[in-house]
């Protein structure tokens, strides 16, 4: 039994498209991880508890609470962070962009969670009903905008989007 | 949106996007966490399980033990090197009680976490790990948590050596208010009751000090909205001159309050970093950061009215629940709820009475409406109680008392002086933009279904940009505005942003006075280093003495590109004009870089007319204020008065006592308006503050006074699907003294929406006779209500 | 607790329980991390080896046997709420775990085994689960057992500590046509709920056949109340009836929660409510 346990864990991170061949220790958070380890500090660290969402990053395609995301658990995840969400010619995503514009933001200190959550809801679903922007973003607490002008950005980022989509075809 | 805007006006009052918030949405803004530097070490703070307790001894052997450990540090040890916190609004300026206030307890702590020791470790969790380690031997003794009970005789003292549990007791008002009580048709009484609530950022507090030996120096890097006033408490703390001391706000995400001053662990990461040699990061817990409280107080208005529902007085002793000493501003809230009184209304006959206690809570700091907030709870909640005693409607009450926008500049009987203000004219704004009327006939018609929607209006006189002499809240501040040879242009400024927008809102304002694109301007805030003396971001100030300033500053500096242009092109000064970075006289224009250029360069020719370099300091004091007292002994400390009407739909459960918030109204004047874009989301995001504090962020303690709010499982915030869609109008009577007419937009709102709030559950339970105006009205305490009305009015029968 | 907590990633479930028993105490289970890292996060729990289960085949997946329908108990909330087997055989769980907090990151993340393991009064799983008659497969020391949920609960010590691991949970297909609802209370959107209630529901004709329901968030675990509703069985749907389910269940909750979510008296209350609710709708749904 005693040769199953480790002292530390290997993990292969792809984040952001980079691979990342990591020694960790087992009690690591993810979140821990990216900013300490990695200094990737665009996911930030609001609660340490998962109610408040700034900690939001995407693994394998689905957003999560990188604080209570125990990163040895993750072996071979891909994982997107809002830095990655710039696109490779160093244009804003449509979502970046819209959230910028229509000031769905105040201090940002919640906007990894904001912009990771907004971006997997409308590569699923780009014409989200008020009923499903809430959903989407149930997990996310914004201290600053009072929710109005955010869920207008989501809205404006749908629509930004759509647009993106019909001048490619 | 973005950098358009039409060609003729300028750009303020246009929707700009912010200049600053690209670098957010790439994750690229840099806060004070994101910050670490070679041989950062990371310290956790042990904090006292006790309310109230005696140190007897403190063991932090275990923990020197832990690998990874630095150093320990308890109290006793600290006090060996640095001075208590200096407070940023001392009570001993206004006559009251004042405590001394240690960055570590030395041998008593008077509120639950309080700091009483701290660990520095070479990480996070290593230091949090070792401090559970130390061993303190308490002797517990019997704190006092309610503040009634700190007054009663036999109290057990909070501060040692105090003869009360006061800090001071001030009384506010004037005119006859025995005749007025007398004279009156009714005095309606009605105990309104706030509860403990908090503003928590997103991002809890941080501070990193750096000390450098070979200056002996140091840099606290940290959430701080007020680095220069910071530095001058740091100097006393750390026993080193101001100009060894440099306070550096990197990005803030979002202080209302609670990242003004005062705090210990500001003054302990400098002395560790000095102490240790090494850098010292500490970041708050939200554990830590719920420990911060506000509000809480007491009152008991009474109303002396007329038949018809005119107020002839208004009478208040109300008690604010201060919890343990604190070096932070956040006891001063409880003095300017009485100051604000009686808000709107023109009532001259005014016995207001503030008793403000201390007990063995934590303690309070700066929360955005700074008491303004319960003024207007503890005002609205008793007009609508008395409109519903004389059977009126609670609007017609508040526009028969509402001072008439004839009447400004006001004198209120506490000495304030309103600058400008139309509150019928705002109040009848929020009502027609939600269709008041046409509620009031939904609300019978659901009524007959079973159903019990609410109508609530709520209305909030938020005094802006707060002075107070012998401290440093201050009323003035400064920028500097450069533009480099090139053309580009920098503004420094002494207001701080905590996220609200201000640097754009500023740049609008520099960009039209100086004649230049939005888009060549950076704006430079939060560091004693760089930046021209300020006091940083509180009272909804930023904009009206960050702009005002900054607007001056180009000014001059414009002047002096225009003369060179003229000299230039040997035309007449006057003939020159200059916008959107093109100067121009008749036909004949010329690049702003060609002649930015020339004013550095040409200092013996062409630029001899003016002197270089191309920039100007200035300061801006808005007027209005008056520190000198008046016969009364009344101050003025506000240049600004900004105000705003709310209107609430809401519908309650019956059988649960759940209220759904169905539509929500705001006309708010804060004078003229620089980004409507920015002015939206100050408006909003103080209605969401609303919303919490009215239905259900709570911090509450067990008997012993521990703490059980610990996290947001615990302090329950509005998210997206509480928040309904919010009308907003703006109501704008500018002010006469400030800049643009600007009032602030920053704080209102706070208590005028949860006023509403409160105010449309009681409307919409008005067929089973609820009153309730004690907050917040949570689930079970409505349901609670209406059970103890049905019992005392067993015929009514609801479905 | 350990500032230096050894890491175990068996591969199977033979691995799974050599390495548990194996340990002492100390040892963590660990899959989607929702329920341990806020405690670990906050010192408050500092196991001395996670023993990730994440990799273990067995514990994943939704199937559809002959004998019912089987949940690993790694299964996330989503796939869960997404699984076209559960959506159209269990609706009831499907729509319960739509239900569950702290948003889609949570939904993605937390497993249906992790909610059910931490027992927690407040969760959204277990009253739907209990009103369906769920039984799971428990791995000990000495192999697998089977055990109901319903007699897992009756014993206060529920034995689904880090000594044993829940791999799979069985149901059976609702019956069609039945009716059912999960209500929930709850003070903010996407939070924690102050009251629920599962409910199932049969009629023949506009009268109750079965009735299964299921309070939580009241007392500190769920409480099946089906029997003390038995007498509902043969009656059609009237406001008589809901009140009778209303005052029954209330009288059920005898030591409710109280907890900054609401007293005891507001609770036991809001137990009866939510059950006459989930009732009513159940029946509306029924046939």
């Amino acid at each position: 039994m005693e040769d199953m346990l480790e002292d530390t864990v290997l993990v292969n991170l792809r984040i952001n498209g980079k691979l990342h061949e990591l020694e960790i220790p087992a009690h690591k958070s993810l979140l821990d991880l990216l900013r300490d380890d990695l200094n990737m500090t665009g996911t930030h660290m609001g609660c340490m508890t998962g109610h408040c969402g700034a900690c939001t990053v995407s693994i394998d395609g689905r957003v999560a609470k990188s604080c209570i995301t125990l990163a040895a658990t993750l072996g071979r995840a891909k994982i997107t962070t809002i830095e990655g969400l710039t696109q490779d010619d160093g244009e804003l995503s449509p979502v970046q962009q819209a959230f910028w514009d229509e000031a769905g933001f105040q201090c940002a200190f919640c906007a990894p969670g904001m912009l990771m959550c907004t971006t997997e809801l409308l590569d699923a679903n780009p014409d989200p009903s008020d009923a499903e922007i809430e959903t989407a973003l149930a997990g996310n607490l914004c201290r600053c905008t009072g929710y109005q002008s955010l869920r207008r950005a989501v809205k404006a980022a749908a629509k930004l989007k759509q647009n993106t989509r019909e001048a490619a075809e | 949106m973005g950098e358009q805007k039409s060609e003729t006006e300028g750009y303020v009052g246009q929707s700009v996007r912010t200049i600053e918030g690209r670098a957010p949405v790439m994750g690229k803004a840099t806060y004070t966490n994101d910050i670490n530097f070679p041989g950062q070490l990371h310290a956790h703070i042990l904090r006292s399980p006790h309310a109230a307790a005696n140190i007897q001894s403190i063991d932090t052997s275990g923990a020197e033990k832990v690998a990874g450990v630095v150093r320990v540090v308890t109290g006793a040890q600290a006090a060996e090197h640095i001075d208590p916190i200096p407070h940023y609004i001392d009570p001993a300026v206004f006559g009251g009680r004042s405590a001394s206030i240690r960055c570590l307890a030395l041998d008593h702590v008077w509120c639950f976490g309080q700091p009483v020791a701290v660990v520095v470790a070479e990480d996070k969790r290593t230091a949090r790990y070792a401090a559970s380690r130390i061993v303190v031997d308490y002797e517990v003794t019997t704190p006092v948590i309610d503040s009634e009970d700190a007054l009663k005789d036999d109290a057990p003292m909070v501060v040692p050596g105090w003869d009360a549990n006061m800090i001071m007791q001030v009384p506010f008002g004037g005119g006859d208010v025995a005749q007025a009580f007398s004279s009156a048709d009714r005095v309606i009484k009605t105990d309104v009751k706030v509860h403990r609530f908090s503003t928590q950022p997103i991002e809890t507090r941080t501070y990193n000090g750096v000390y450098d030996a070979g200056t002996d120096s140091v840099t606290l890097y940290g959430t701080v909205q007020n680095p220069h006033p910071l530095r001058n408490v740091l100097s006393k703390i750390l026993r080193m001159p101001e100009n060894k001391i440099r306070v550096h706000a990197p990005v803030i995400g979002g202080a209302f309050g609670m990242k003004m001053h005062g705090h210990p662990e500001e003054g302990l990461v400098c002395f560790l970093s000095k102490l240790i040699g090494q850098p010292v990061k500490w970041v708050e817990d939200r554990e830590e950061c719920l420990l911060i409280g506000a509000r809480e107080q007491v009152h008991s208005v009474e109303l002396a009215v007329t038949k018809d529902g005119t107020i002839l007085g208004l009478k208040d002793h109300y008690l604010a629940n201060t919890g343990a000493p604190s070096s932070c501003p956040g006891w001063g809230m409880a003095f300017l709820t009485g100051l604000t009184m009686p808000g709107p209304y023109a009532v001259t006959n005014l016995d207001v009475q503030l008793s403000a206690v201390v007990t063995n809570k934590p303690g309070w700091n700066a929360s955005r409406g700074y008491g303004k907030e319960v003024t207007a709870l503890a005002l609205e909640l008793s007009v609508d109680n008395a409109a519903r005693e004389l059977g009126i409607d609670p609007v017609d009450m508040r526009m028969r008392n509402f001072i008439k926008k004839d009447q400004f500049p006001y004198d209120s009987p506490t000495g304030l002086i309103y600058d400008s203000g139309d509150y019928a004219g705002v109040m009848q704004k929020a009502l027609d933009a939600i269709g008041y009327d046409e509620w009031k006939v939904k609300q019978e018609k659901a009524r007959e279904e079973g159903r019990y929607l609410g109508i609530g209006v709520g209305f909030e006189l938020t005094p802006e940009g707060g002075t107070l002499p012998g401290t440093f809240v201050a009323g003035y501040d400064s920028s500097t505005v450069r533009v480099a040879p090139d053309g580009s242009v920098r503004v420094l400024t002494g207001v701080t942003t905590p996220g609200s927008g201000n640097p754009t809102g500023i740049a609008q304002i520099v960009a039209d006075e100086l004649g230049v694109r939005l888009n060549t301007i950076e704006v430079v805030q939060g560091d004693t280093t760089t930046c021209p003396y300020g006091f940083g971001n509180s009272s909804g100030r930023s904009t009206i003495v960050g702009g005002g300033s900054a607007a001056k500053a180009a000014i001059e500096v414009r002047e002096k590109i225009i003369k060179v242009a003229a000299a230039l092109m040997e035309v007449d000064e006057e003939s020159v004009s200059m916008k959107d970075g093109i100067i121009a006289s008749g036909d004949k224009t010329i690049d702003l870089e060609e002649v930015c250029y020339a004013c550095y360069t040409r200092a013996y020719d062409v630029g001899s007319v003016i002197e270089p370099p191309l920039e100007a300091t200035a300061m801006f004091k808005p007027g209005l204020v008056r520190h000198t007292p008046n016969e009364k002994g009344q101050i003025n400390p506000y240049p600004s008065y900004s105000n705003a009407a709310y209107v609430a739909i809401s519908e309650v459960d019956v059988n649960t006592g759940e209220v759904k918030l169905l539509k929500f109204s705001v006309a708010h004047d804060c004078g003229n308006v620089i980004n409507p874009i920015l002015v939206e989301g100050q408006a909003c995001g103080a209605i969401m503050f609303g919303i919490g504090a009215a239905m259900a962020e709570n911090i509450t303690f067990d008997e012993n006074g521990r703490q059980l709010t610990k996290n947001f499982m615990d302090y329950v915030m509005p998210r997206i699907g509480d928040v309904p869609s919010i009308d907003l109008s703006h109501h704008d009577s500018p002010n006469p003294v400030n800049y643009k007419g600007l009032k602030g937009a920053g704080e209102a709102g706070v208590g005028g929406s949860a006023a509403a709030i409160v105010n449309s559950v009681n409307n919409a339970l008005t067929p089973f006779g609820v009153m309730m105006t004690e907050t917040p009205l949570t689930a079970p305490r409505v349901w609670s209500a209406i059970q103890a009305a049905k019992k005392a009015q067993p015929q009514r029968k609801v479905a | 607790m350990s500032l230096y907590p050894a890491f175990a990633r068996p591969r199977d479930l033979g691995q799974a329980a050599d390495i548990m028993g194996g340990l002492s105490t100390g040892a963590m289970i660990i899959a989607g991390g929702q329920e341990v890292m806020p405690s670990v996060n906050y010192g408050a729990l500092m196991p001395e080896v996670y023993i990730d289960v994440g990799q273990i085949s067995a514990l994943k997946g939704i199937a559809e046997e002959d004998d019912g329908i089987h949940i690993g108990s790694s299964t996330v909330h989503r796939d869960v709420q997404d699984s076209e087997v559960i959506q159209s055989k269990i609706p009831l769980l499907s729509y319960a775990a739509a239900q569950i907090g702290g948003g889609m990151q949570v939904h993605n993340r937390g497993t249906i085994g992790g909610n059910i393991v931490s027992m927690h009064p407040l969760y959204d799983i277990l009253p739907s689960l209990l009103a369906l008659g769920a039984e799971f497969d428990v791995l000990r020391g000495d192999g697998e057992t089977r055990v109901a949920l319903a007699d897992l609960m009756r014993d206060a010590s529920h034995g689904l500590g880090s000594e044993s691991l829940l791999v799979r949970i069985h149901l059976k297909p609702m019956t069609p046509g039945a009716g059912w609802s999960y209500e929930k209370l709850k003070i903010t959107a996407g939070g924690y709920g102050s009251a629920n209630a599962a409910a199932i529901v049969t009629l023949d004709g506009d009268k109750i056949t079965s009735l299964r329901v299921v309070v939580g968030a009241v007392s500190a675990l769920p409480i099946d109340i089906s029997d003390a509703l038995g007498g509902c069985r043969g009656q059609a749907w009237s406001d008589h009836l809901a009140e009778e389910i209303e005052e029954k269940a209330s009288a059920e909750i005898s030591e409710p929660l109280s907890d900054h979510q609401g007293d005891g008296d507001w609770r036991r209350a809001m137990a009866g409510v939510m059950a006459r609710r989930a009732v009513e709708a159940a029946v509306e749904k029924a046939g």
